[in-house]
């Protein structure tokens, strides 16, 4: 036995109960409460498809609300709890609404809530607490969600009689086969009927699969077909709110199929007639599935209301199983069932009487005149609706079956067929209900009636979509797979036309709920987003760094002492700079080797400045445009040897660049003599900065080191490395490039050297008060996509020769028009200059520009910035306002020219 | 549980050895020299000193020796050194074919996927090459940056293949 609790009490499962079969088991019926009315709410079927009986199962994080109780297996230790409900669930304060059913109709909302968006809120917060499901957990859910590719030949989904045998047959074709069923053991039909197929026969053909080749996957359902035959798959490998065996509770597989046969069946539709959503009405092969594979009879004193032969089946099991056929009421004019022994009376239900587990009596008409039995269960069959879902995801269409009255599916645009009971569905007889409409509930899950159909007809909906929308018929946990038909044969009724006229709606994925987990997968805790992480990581590390996002990498923004802040920090480590030395982590930058006879022919195309003039050694500052003539990135350009270049670009911008060398290479010029490869990750960066960084690399490299945009191969120890004379800080400062494995070696001795002549690391925010102060730009700040290289003052090194892409783009008039934003600097005049501020003149004045960057003077104190500023060159000494409404701060500032520090560039040299 | 080891190899010397022109006086003359041809499109061929896969139409990852591949090559192509960014990753044991099914869109699983094949694909998100070894290893060339992050994945996923 196992055991587990339903709203707190204990009760006892046997293996392979589900959770609605062990209630049953129970002598529990009520199980739940209604979306709207809170009516109570028993076990309806067997299956996905289950609109009543939802639960919370599992705690903490791991609860798992609106389950469906015959969609979960029941393990030792299960908490389930019913939901929507207060006090109680006998009990439920609640149920008062149902009394106020009549006012409740469809398309209350729209026709009561009126008003402002405020008032809204008001009604929304007693709305949601009126009506619902279950709650969602609050708590991180502790389990891990996995998501895996598979390919196969075949994917058959459905393991029935038919499911099998295709499967069977195609794996030992030789093909690779794929066998999903969302049960948790296989056969479907065949468990609730057995013919010759039985129990050995369904273990058998497993085995032969196995033995093929072919993968059988249980608890696992198709949950959506998508294009070019991809479908998702919905693996339970933990029942809900179950700790998982290995900390993996679902799996979404991705499964590419070759041809996807469909063997889903059908799904058996309830009766609509007064109180059809009681306690103790069941569907009729649900009843028999729990009497035959459950060993459960769900009532003493049965009976049966069907329009089909299959129902005559569960009148037998149940005999078989000691229970009492009281009538079966067929709804078919003819004497059917006349000679299967049991009383059968040409009729349909008008309605139940209940009480709380179950049924008190049944009402029908019967010739013509109301009769009445007392019956504990009711068991209906209103025919059968073919599993069309996956087929019509698919973009399959249907075709109308008279005889079933149902849609079967028709043709596809991808490689699927449907067989078995989802392509043939039985015969029935159909019969419109004939009791009171306003009990007669055709939406379960959404408390839709009868009545609330045809008042939507009534108030002019004609479109079935709009129909579904106005009543939230067809909508929810369940979505309409007992309903859609109830309420299609409605409206043709309404309209006068047959059903296949009225319209029907899209069926979209997934077939049944998906947990949001399942779909983040194993990125789930970091927003899906993967981490780069530096070569340098642990050094960083030990250094306790303040980590910054930058992208997916994290950097360094700062190295706190003590109890120091970030900004103290980033100040203390760029007057550092200023004044000793610092040593900073430029790894992410991008790199990008050129190597060729054409080398300089190919990077004179991408880069807007002159590139072939570079001496052996030499390097240079350099800008990439759009062909709108847009700057879109910046870097630096050197010649390593006669052939041999090294490009560098902004971190944020390397992957946009990658692909843009890519397109160039490969679409524009795939006749030059050029490799150029990525090596952004080959090489680690670091940046050495200050009046004492010469003295630095001096002991490290053994020689003086190259003058300012030079590049020299050196080795530090035995490791060789690349100097690159550059600076972005506004010192004298190198860049040493040198192979990631080796970067640990290179950091150190670096770091010794520094620290030896009282330097400091520094992050990100120093690099940022440094640069802004020396008035560099940064790509997604200054550089925004926007600015043209006039606009940014980049124009005077513009390769006058042309022929670099942008060149064209950059040569409309409109780009030198008046009235553009230009590069500026900002100094305050009081206050503190707000980053990302508006520029305006008087208040109430449109913005003319923004801050695009802010900081304060390293050594002298004072706010400054850098912005962009409509016609920004011709206004320095202009005063303005820096405003940030949504902080509520503003400066006054004054136009400067976007130099703060060392204009004439002496100290970059020794 | 399949039982299945993830290891990160020390580094070693990997290279980019790119054609532009000339390709079939290349070929030979990489044949001449080292004693066996370019492999083709999606496999490798080598030496235990020299292994080459090629995964683009021109260009080709090389690891190990390449000491004379820059004569091979001349004025119609050339090597570029990217092993400082590169992890290498063996994964061993009869589940790495499943391992690389979970969070993949590549059929590591097919049998045509056999000793010598390799493969350039997206795992987690992460742009990952393979080479298949053996029937029971393969070896996943992995951006450094990356590597933390997709070794951790693996191993997380190695717990339930």
């Amino acid at each position: 036995m196992i055991n587990f609790t339903f709203d707190g009490k204990a009760y006892e499962a046997q293996e392979g109960d589900t959770l609605a079969a062990a209630l049953l088991r129970n002598g529990i019926g009520l199980v739940g409460r209604s979306f709207k009315y809170h009516r109570p709410r028993g076990i309806m079927t067997a299956g996905v498809e289950e609109p009543n009986a939802l639960v919370t199962v599992g705690e903490g994080g791991r609860a798992e609300p609106n389950t469906r109780a015959t969609d979960v297996f029941v393990y030792e230790g299960l908490v389930a709890k019913s939901q929507n409900r207060w006090p109680s669930l006998s009990f439920d304060m609640g149920a008062v609404l149902g009394l106020a059913a009549p006012i409740f109709s469809a398309g209350f909302y729209y026709k009561t809530f009126f008003g402002s968006a405020k008032r809204w809120m008001f009604y929304e917060y007693f709305i949601r607490k009126a009506a619902g499901l279950g709650d969602a957990p609050t708590e991180t859910d502790p389990d891990r969600f996995s998501q895996r590719a598979a390919f196969c030949d075949v994917l058959v989904v459905g393991a029935g009689p038919a499911g099998l045998s295709a499967a069977l047959e195609a794996a030992e074709a030789g093909k690779r086969v794929i066998l999903v069923e969302q049960d948790s053991i296989l056969g479907a039909s065949l468990i609730r009927d057995p013919q010759e197929q039985d129990e050995a026969w369904i273990d058998a053909t497993a085995e032969k699969i196995c033995a093929a080749g072919g993968r059988i996957l249980t608890r696992t359902t198709a949950s959506g077909y998508w294009e070019h035959d991809l479908v998702t798959l919905t693996q339970r490998i933990a029942e809900p709110g179950q700790v998982p065996p290995n900390g993996v509770a679902q799996r979404l597989w991705h499964v590419r199929a070759g041809e996807v046969i469909l063997a889903t069946g059908s799904i058996e539709r309830p009766m609509a007639f007064a109180n059809n959503d009681a306690p103790g009405v069941m569907l009729s092969q649900a009843v028999r599935t729990y009497a035959r594979r459950f060993g459960v009879v769900p009532g003493k004193r049965i009976a049966i209301a069907t329009n089909n032969d299959d129902a005559y089946k569960t009148a037998e099991a149940l005999r078989d199983a000691g229970a009492e056929i009281v009538v079966i009421l067929d709804a078919r004019p003819t004497s059917a069932g006349a000679d299967s022994g049991f009383h059968v009376h040409n009729g349909v239900p008008l309605s139940v009487t209940g009480a709380k587990h179950g049924l008190k009596s049944v009402s029908a008409l019967v010739n013509g005149e109301t009769k009445s039995w007392n019956v504990d269960l009711l068991a209906v069959s209103g025919g059968f609706t073919p599993v069309v879902h996956l087929h019509m995801q698919a973009g399959g269409t249907l075709d109308w079956n008279e005889e079933a009255q149902a849609f079967v599916p028709a043709i596809s645009r991808q490689k699927v067929k449907t067989i078995g009971g989802a392509a043939n569905p039985e015969p029935i007889f159909t019969v419109a209900p004939v009791s009171n409409p306003k009990k007669s509930f055709v939406d379960f899950q959404n408390d839709v009636t009868l009545a609330d159909v045809d008042l939507a007809w009534a108030e002019g909906y004609r479109s079935v979509e709009h129909l579904k929308r106005y009543t939230t018929l067809g909508m929810a946990t369940d979505q309409g797979k007992l309903s859609n038909m109830a309420a299609l044969g409605r409206l043709s009724e309404k309209q006068g036309v047959a059903v296949p006229e009225a319209g029907l709606t899209t069926f979209r994925p997934p077939y049944t709920p998906v947990t949001m987990g399942l779909l983040a997968g194993a990125g789930a805790r970091d927003a899906g987003a993967p981490t780069r992480r530096l070569a340098l990581f642990d050094i960083h590390q030990a250094e306790s760094p303040i980590w910054q996002p930058l992208g997916y990498w994290f950097r360094p923004r700062a190295y706190p002492k003590g109890r120091e802040t970030l900004a103290q920090a980033a100040l203390r480590e760029a007057q550092a700079v200023r004044t000793t030395v610092g040593m900073t982590d430029v790894s992410t930058l991008a790199k990008f080797e050129v190597s060729g006879p054409d080398a300089a022919a190919f990077l004179e195309i991408i880069c807007a400045t002159t590139v072939n003039k570079l001496a052996v050694g030499r390097g240079r500052y350099t800008f990439m445009l759009r062909e709108d003539g847009f700057v879109f990135d910046d870097g630096t350009v050197w010649r390593l040897a006669e052939h041999r270049y090294l490009l560098t670009s902004s971190t944020g911008g390397a992957d946009r660049m990658a692909t843009h060398l890519s397109y160039v290479r490969n679409y524009l010029c795939p006749h030059l003599r050029v490799s150029v490869v990525n090596v952004q990750e080959h090489y680690a960066g670091i940046a050495v900065a200050g009046p004492k960084a010469s003295a630095v690399l001096q002991a490290m490299i053994g020689e003086y080191p190259p003058r300012h945009m030079s590049t020299v191969p050196a080795a530090i120890g035995v490791t060789p490395v690349i100097v690159l004379a550059a600076s972005y800080s506004g010192e004298r400062a190198f860049e040493l490039y040198v192979e990631a494995s080796h970067a640990a070696t290179v950091w150190a001795a670096c770091e010794a050297e520094v620290m030896a002549r009282n330097g400091s690391l520094y992050g990100l925010e120093a690099m940022e008060f440094l640069r802004i102060e020396k008035g560099h730009l940064v790509v997604g700040g200054e550089i925004d996509g926007r600015l043209t290289p006039h606009d940014l003052a980049l124009d005077k090194m513009l390769n006058k020769a042309g022929g670099y892409i942008g060149a064209s783009g950059l040569s409309r008039s409109a780009l030198s028009e008046p009235g553009r934003k230009q590069l500026v600097g900002l100094e305050a005049l009081e206050g503190t200059i707000p980053e990302g501020s508006m520029l305006i003149r008087l208040e109430g004045e449109a913005p003319q520009g923004h801050v695009t960057a802010a900081a304060f003077r390293i050594i002298e104190g004072g706010s400054i910035a850098l912005g962009q500023l409509v016609d920004g060159f011709a206004r320095h000494g202009e005063e303005l306002i820096a405003t940030s409404p949504t902080r509520n701060q503003r400066a006054r500032v004054r136009v400067v020219h976007p130099h703060f520090y060392d204009e004439a560039g002496e100290r970059y040299r020794d | 549980m399949t039982e299945l080891t993830i290891t990160a190899l020390p580094a070693a010397p990997i290279h980019v050895f790119e054609i532009w022109s000339n390709a079939a006086d290349v070929a030979q003359r990489f044949e001449a020299a080292s004693g066996f041809a370019l492999p083709a499109i999606g496999r490798s061929s080598g030496t235990n000193a020299l292994t080459l896969i090629r995964y683009e139409p021109t260009v080709w990852l090389v690891e190990g020796d390449v000491s004379g591949l820059s004569e091979v090559l001349g004025e119609d192509g050339a090597l570029t050194a990217i092993g400082g960014g590169i992890v290498r990753v063996l994964l061993k044991g009869q589940g790495w074919r499943t391992l690389l099914m979970e969070g993949g869109v590549f059929d590591a699983e097919s049998p045509n996927f056999s000793i010598g094949c390799s493969a350039a694909t997206t795992i987690d998100h992460v742009n990952v090459r393979l080479h298949v070894l053996s029937e029971t290893s393969c070896l996943a060339y992995v951006p450094l940056s990356y590597s933390a992050g997709l070794i951790h994945f693996w191993e997380e996923a190695a717990r339930d293949l």
